[in-house]
């Protein structure tokens, strides 16, 4: 089965150091979350697993050959920032995107008329891509993503600028394209639609990896340091606990709140605070962080890392 | 299929089946025409003075004004007996268009004879009258002194010039002049032509960039194919267009002397009612140039290899900016090359097979157009334009490695444009 890796890559852009000793891996039929900030050289790091740049050191894999013009055949990309010829008609453009990853003519017109058919806009195909609304367009570059059939796929940010329906059609491709053991490559902010897709996660910062693993995993190594609470009535017992810093808040409405447990506060010491003073209580829960939370408390020390390093 | 040919065809496609294009293809010769013929015209509007009021003619020697009269068709003179001061405000008033004080003393060879006008005229109007006063002071002085006859019409007479070229077959009217001309029209034909498509690829590498679909094709092809397929997409529009427009010239030529023959008059020249276009044509003074077929090769392979030279550059330019607006001062370096010939038409002309010219048809950047204007002026030896156009297609392989290095860096920069110093690190960093 074909798997892409990552092998101690670094890359420069000047004295911008971008990518610095960066290795991973991604199986067929699972997908890999890659995770980070702004600046932490995920874009860098895609381009070099779809071989637009070079690595300056160090490997990237896939069936374990070396990625060049071969593995861009077999795979697709959606770049975070979105671009197709405004000028051409939607059946044009793909077909000629098609022909540029070795699809004949025909063979690519056929599968146009597949996709176009599956995000029932059949109606676009001689439509010019300007007149076009987002949503339509972003389709149209899903489809040029899918249209070669390609093994690996990288999708930076798939779901900006998606409206929900589109979003559950998006996300069911995506499933039913893990199903049939493609080796998905996944980068994202949004982290509810990362815990919800992902296999694998691997969380960059400052062009290093700073964690990654299996996402229950890695999970599960945060503990179950996290209280869901969701009650009726007066939320002062939050303040109370908060104040004497038995518990940081990460999230709270008028009848919800998710906070963390701090210096081994017990459990039950929340439900209790919670019972004096609620009207009523619905739901209360310990469990693991959500990826939110693991993700700005990791970049946060990995942010101190680097400040205190320089 | 190799990507570059894809995108060549893509390239290709796209634009030629334009309405833009179809009208620009047909219509440019017309304009081109109109361009050239439009100096001429206006000229010729321009020495229309009919309309003009007549040059009053103070003629204190009283034997000039009826020469005067004789000379000139362009002026109407007309004697006057009113003292300077009445005379300068009919000029004022647009009586008249001016005032001619001819003194006493021209007649002897001395003195000089003013001409009083209201300020513009311009230098045509200097000209004529002092040609039609020195005439008539001729005629004058030689009729007073009883010149013979013969001596008379030898001092009218001018001699006329007459230059025939050698040919293979004999000799031919010569026509420097016109093969000047179409000299000059093709040195130009071929700056703008390798100024536009260059800026069509300029134009295109900014709208894939700023589109953000260069990401998507990159990720599937080369950077070098793109910036290749591109260069020659646009090229071969380009190549189709100059065809049509040589075609369509070359057929303008050859339908001009039949058509010329309908409407003239074979008597009005003396010649024969049967005679030949070609003896027709001579005895109406009018050459029609032809071009020789291996000057429209050239200028075609010149052409090309000028565009691609410069294509490449344009290309650099265009990635390394996200509008149009931003490229100007980059530009700069590109396009002072392409005009520096522009610059030294004028020397070429004088001495085609001067050192100077020679030398400078041999520089890559210049000779696309100087050895077209060289070699349509006179016989450039075949080494000289072949070693010539091999120096411009070595050159362009240069030009389009520095460029692809600076393209695939270019296309992901985005924000402030870079400076020239900027764009030349580019070229030295790794993909």
């Amino acid at each position: 089965m074909p798997t892409l890796s990552v092998d101690r890559v670094h890359k420069a852009y000047g004295d911008t150091k971008a990518v610095h000793d960066v290795s991973f891996s991604a199986a067929p039929g699972r997908i890999l979350g890659l995770l980070g900030p702004n600046g932490a050289g995920k874009t860098s790091t895609l381009r070099m697993i779809t071989h637009i740049t070079q690595p300056d050191s160090g490997a990237v894999r896939y069936d374990e050959r070396p990625v060049g013009p071969w593995s861009q055949r077999r795979m697709g990309y959606l770049p975070e920032e979105r671009g197709l010829y405004p000028d051409l008609r939607v059946k044009e453009q793909l077909v000629y995107l098609g022909q540029l990853k070795g699809l004949s003519a025909d063979a690519a017109t056929e599968r146009v008329h597949h996709w176009l058919e599956r995000f029932e806009a059949l109606d676009w195909v001689d439509k010019k891509t300007e007149e076009l609304s987002k949503g339509m367009q972003q389709k149209v570059q899903f489809i040029a993503t899918l249209l070669h059939d390609p093994q690996l796929l990288i999708f930076d940010e798939p779901f900006s600028g998606l409206d929900p329906i589109n979003s559950d059609v998006l996300r069911d491709i995506i499933l039913e394209l893990r199903r049939t053991d493609r080796t998905i490559l996944f980068a994202s902010h949004r982290m509810e639609q990362v815990e919800q897709l992902c296999d694998d996660i691997c969380l960059m910062a400052n062009g290093q990896v700073v964690l990654k693993g299996d996402l229950r995993e890695v999970k599960q190594r945060f503990g179950t340091n996290t209280v869901i609470v969701r009650f009726d009535g007066s939320d002062a017992f939050i303040d109370d606990l908060e104040s004497e810093g038995a518990v940081r808040v990460h999230a709270r409405s008028a009848h919800r709140a998710e906070m963390r447990l701090l210096n081994d506060t017990p459990a039950r010491r929340v439900l209790q605070a919670a019972l004096d003073t609620v009207d009523e209580l619905h739901h209360f829960e310990r469990t693991e962080p959500p990826l939110s939370e693991i993700f700005v408390e990791v970049v946060g020390e990995a942010n101190a890392a680097q400040a205190a390093a320089s | 299929m190799h990507p570059i040919w894809i995108i060549l065809k893509s390239e290709f496609w796209r634009r030629v089946r334009s309405k833009a294009f179809v009208l620009a293809t047909l219509l440019a010769p017309i304009g081109i025409v109109a361009l050239f013929a439009l100096p001429g015209l206006l000229t010729f509007f321009a020495a229309d003075s009919g309309d003009e009021p007549p040059v009053a003619v103070v003629d204190a020697t009283e034997q000039l004004l009826p020469h005067l009269q004789e000379q000139s068709s362009s002026f109407t003179f007309v004697q006057s007996n009113t003292n300077q001061e009445a005379l300068a405000d009919s000029v004022r008033a647009e009586v008249y268009s001016g005032y001619l004080v001819l003194p006493e003393t021209l007649l002897q060879g001395e003195g000089t004879a003013s001409f009083y006008r209201s300020s513009g005229g311009g230098l045509g109007t200097q000209n004529r009258i002092q040609n039609v006063v020195e005439r008539a002071v001729r005629d004058v002085r030689l009729a007073n002194e009883d010149v013979p006859d013969a001596v008379e019409s030898i001092l009218a007479a001018s001699p006329s010039l007459e230059m025939r070229r050698i040919t293979e077959q004999g000799d031919q009217a010569d026509a420097t002049l016109i093969y000047s001309a179409i000299g000059y029209m093709l040195a130009f034909v071929i700056y703008f032509a390798v100024f536009i498509y260059g800026q069509y690829v300029m134009q295109g590498v900014i709208a894939e960039k700023s589109s953000r679909v260069v990401e998507i094709v990159v990720s599937s092809v080369r950077p070098f194919e793109l910036l290749m397929g591109k260069v020659l997409g646009i090229g071969a529009m380009g190549l189709v267009q100059m065809v049509t427009w040589g075609a369509l010239v070359s057929g303008a030529l050859a339908v001009a002397g039949p058509i010329f023959m309908l409407f003239m008059d074979p008597s009005a020249y003396d010649i024969a009612p049967d005679a030949s276009q070609e003896a027709a044509l001579e005895a109406a003074g009018i050459t029609i140039p032809s071009l020789p077929l291996s000057l429209l090769v050239w200028t075609l392979l010149f052409f090309v290899a000028g565009y691609l030279l410069y294509a490449s550059l344009f290309a650099a330019v265009g990635s390394a900016v996200e509008r149009v607006q931003d490229a100007q001062s980059l530009m700069y370096p590109v396009f002072i090359p392409l005009l520096i010939p522009l610059l030294v038409i004028g020397v070429v002309i004088e001495a085609p097979n001067g050192t100077l010219s020679t030398v400078l048809s041999f520089i890559p950047f210049f000779a696309p157009i100087l050895m077209v204007l060289r070699s349509a002026l006179t016989d450039v030896a075949f080494w000289q334009l072949a070693l010539s156009w091999l120096l411009v297609m070595a050159t362009f392989v240069g030009t389009i490695w520095v460029a692809s290095r600076i393209y695939r860096v270019g296309i992901f920069m985005y924000g402030k444009p870079p400076s020239l110093r900027e764009l030349i690190r580019w070229a030295r960093y790794r993909p």
